[in-house]
């Protein structure tokens, strides 16, 4: 397998839109490299310039540091998977395993041992007689997996090949994919814009957005520390509640006022809020929704975080429910225990934990406190 | 197998191949050879006038008269009155490589026609079931462009006609697909699939002829028509266009101030005399960017 470099990659196409800005990423053997972002945020013009698929307008692609920015696709000794696979319909799913070594003229007995290991991998040995159309959505995508494993490269490139599943599926591809990365012991690039699939799969996440890499991280602490307000609210879901806060310095003191509450900042938040200067600014304050307490016993140890509502809607997903209410004209979210007796319409009261708080400089978006 | 046989097999064939029953009586084993080998040339050339290939690439340059169409096609099997659409692929080279997994991807030979157009072209003709909606088109078009890419890593770009009821529409239809990839490649350079019927103003443009593109930038720019502008004007403009012109949502986008990008736009504005918060020059402003990105593209051409 093989470690990747990409420094400072651009791609600007000749119409003059620039899709990829000042790419930098070192990725290590054997990693699982997730990209992920909104649509067209150049995550998969990224990997098709890894690819060879697009030329790289600047800066320097190297694998297994040797540079490979004009290096003819097939001379990279890749292998990708895309969201569209087509298998050849005639075909049987053996013949869709080996078309691509019979192209590249590899001899028989090769092919034969390739197919059948990469076969037995994916749990395809008994379906090698068929053809594509008896096969199920799960067994046709395991077969466009086998065709890239034939090929024994030193990096899987993978765009979005899950997104024309349905959504059982996927989780069951989702595994599959882990197990694979697991036995092949490979390094993989993943594109995906469903940050379940990122933060399930990757060993690290590229959070992109616009072109521009927002953070790179592993998946735990992009979730506990993202370093803007983007990487925030797209990580997580339900997504991050956000709320205007005025900041006030009083001596030793820091107050976060919302509206009608003054909320209480912990030790731990308030020296970044003082050295940054943000007395009497307004900072985002962001809070995930599991911070976002209805016990009794988290309330009466909280006074300073207490916000009160009134319940707009009540989501039973069985495990957990999801309670919706406004905070001065600005919706939240809140992930409670399922055993709790708020209900639509209900007035309730909520006490958010200071300690998970996030806070954002709200003209420059970035971070203050992580 | 004695000649008669023999004779009598080839004649079959003729009949089989033109449709054409011939009678032949020979007197000497030397009469019946010299038959076989004349049916067999007549075959030949029969099959080289009208092999499959040949009378597509002529019916898509619009090189077949319409009343000729039909009989040829019959004789060829191919159904006229088919609906279909022509995709139309653009690789680096059209390999061996490409053309096997197009043969692979596309296995019946008369539901789909593979018709080489150039060494780095080449040219996909479709059945389509009347069922088939655009997005289904589109998921086909897709499914190509992902299969060569995976298969035989190779750059692809690939454009696609609106649907043709006959085969007589085949001339149009390769029309469509050729302006849709040179529009597509010129207007939508990031993108990889061109549908015809998705060029949107690109393809307004690309019909209107150069002294009218010229004399719509002079009445914009007057006699100072800007070539390009410098990268960063360029990302801000597009930046701001993507963004509905809203000066917020831009400057943040852009991690820029928004007085910055106020500045910014100002001066685009004393460049140009075009106020790009204003939707009208806005658009005025887009349409002529695209009108100076054809003239450059066709110049250099």
């Amino acid at each position: 397998m093989a470690s990747l470099s990409l420094e400072g990659i651009q791609k600007i196409y000749p119409n003059g839109f620039h899709a990829v800005k000042d790419f930098n990423l070192d990725i290590e053997d054997k990693e699982f490299i997730i990209f992920v972002g909104p649509s067209g945020c150049g995550k998969s013009t990224t990997l098709r310039m890894i690819a060879g698929l697009e030329d790289i307008s600047g800066g320097t692609l190297k694998i297994d540091g040797k540079v490979m920015n004009d290096v003819e696709p097939k001379d990279r000794d890749i292998a990708m998977v895309f969201q569209n696979y087509a298998l050849y319909p005639h075909m049987t799913v053996y013949d869709n395993m080996a078309f691509g070594l019979k192209l590249r003229k590899v001899p028989k007995a090769e092919i034969d041992k390739k197919v059948k290991e990469a076969a037995k991998i994916l749990d395809l040995e008994k379906l090698l007689d068929r053809k594509p159309k008896a096969l199920s959505g799960g067994q046709r995508q395991r077969v466009a997996m086998g065709r890239a494993i034939v090929r024994n490269p030193k990096v899987f490139l993978m765009d979005e090949p899950l997104s024309n599943l349905d959504a059982k599926l996927r989780v069951q591809m989702r595994i599959e994919i882990s197990k694979l990365h697991e036995n092949l012991g490979a390094t993989i690039i993943y594109v995906t814009h469903d940050q379940t699939e990122a933060m399930t799969l990757g060993t690290r996440i590229v959070v992109m957005k616009d072109g521009v890499v927002q953070q790179v991280d592993t998946p735990q602490n992009l979730y506990n520390t993202p370093c803007n307000l983007f990487v925030a609210g797209f990580i997580g879901s339900p997504q991050m509640n956000f709320l205007d806060a005025v900041c006030s310095v009083k001596g030793e003191d820091v107050a976060l006022k919302v509206g009608q509450y003054e909320l209480k900042v912990p030790a731990s938040k308030k020296k970044a809020l003082i050295d940054g200067g943000y007395d009497g600014k307004t900072v985002v304050l962001g809070i995930r929704p599991e911070d976002v307490h209805d016990s009794e016993a988290f309330i009466s140890n909280s006074p300073d975080s207490v916000i009160e509502s009134t319940i707009k809607v009540y989501e039973l997903l069985g495990a957990e429910v999801f309670l919706y209410f406004d905070v001065e004209g600005v919706q939240m979210t809140a992930r409670v225990n399922p055993r709790t007796t708020l209900r639509t319409g209900d007035k309730a009261v909520f006490a958010l934990d200071m300690e998970k708080i996030h806070l954002f400089d709200k003209e420059t978006e970035l971070t203050i406190t992580n | 197998m004695d000649h008669t046989q023999e004779l009598q097999k080839a004649l079959q064939e003729l009949r089989r191949i033109t449709g054409i029953t011939l009678d032949v009586s020979v007197d000497s084993p030397g009469q019946a050879e010299q038959a076989i080998s004349q049916i067999r040339c007549l075959c030949t050339a029969y099959k080289e006038k009208y092999n499959k290939t040949d009378f597509l690439q002529s019916l898509l340059t619009g090189g077949i008269p319409p009343y000729d169409i039909h009989e040829r096609a019959a004789r060829l099997h191919i159904s006229t009155d088919d609906k279909r659409v022509l995709f139309l692929l653009e690789t680096k080279a059209t390999d061996d490589t490409v053309t096997e997994i197009l043969k692979s991807l596309f296995p019946s030979q008369t539901k789909t026609h593979l018709v080489p157009i150039s060494a780095n072209a080449a040219a996909i003709l479709c059945t389509i079931r009347s069922s088939e909606t655009p997005d289904d088109i589109r998921n086909t078009a897709h499914a190509i462009v992902d299969t060569l890419n995976t298969e035989a890593l190779a750059q692809v770009r690939l454009a696609y006609s609106s649907v043709i009821d006959t085969l007589a529409g085949l001339p149009d239809a390769f029309q469509e697909a050729s302006l849709a990839l040179k529009v597509g490649k010129l207007f939508y350079s990031e993108q990889t699939i061109f549908p015809y019927n998705e060029l949107g103003i690109g393809r307004l443009i690309y019909r209107l002829p150069f002294p009218l593109c010229e004399s719509f930038l002079r009445e914009i720019f007057g006699e100072d028509i800007p070539d390009s502008f410098d990268e960063e004007t360029t990302a801000t403009i597009n930046r701001f266009f993507q963004s509905n012109l809203n000066i917020a949502e831009t400057s943040r986008q852009l991690h820029m101030h928004r007085n910055t990008l106020i500045y910014r736009l100002e001066q685009i504005q004393k460049r140009t005399g075009l106020d790009l918060r204003l939707f009208e020059d806005a658009m005025t402003f887009k349409v002529a960017t695209m009108v100076i990105n054809y003239l450059h593209a066709e110049r250099n051409q």
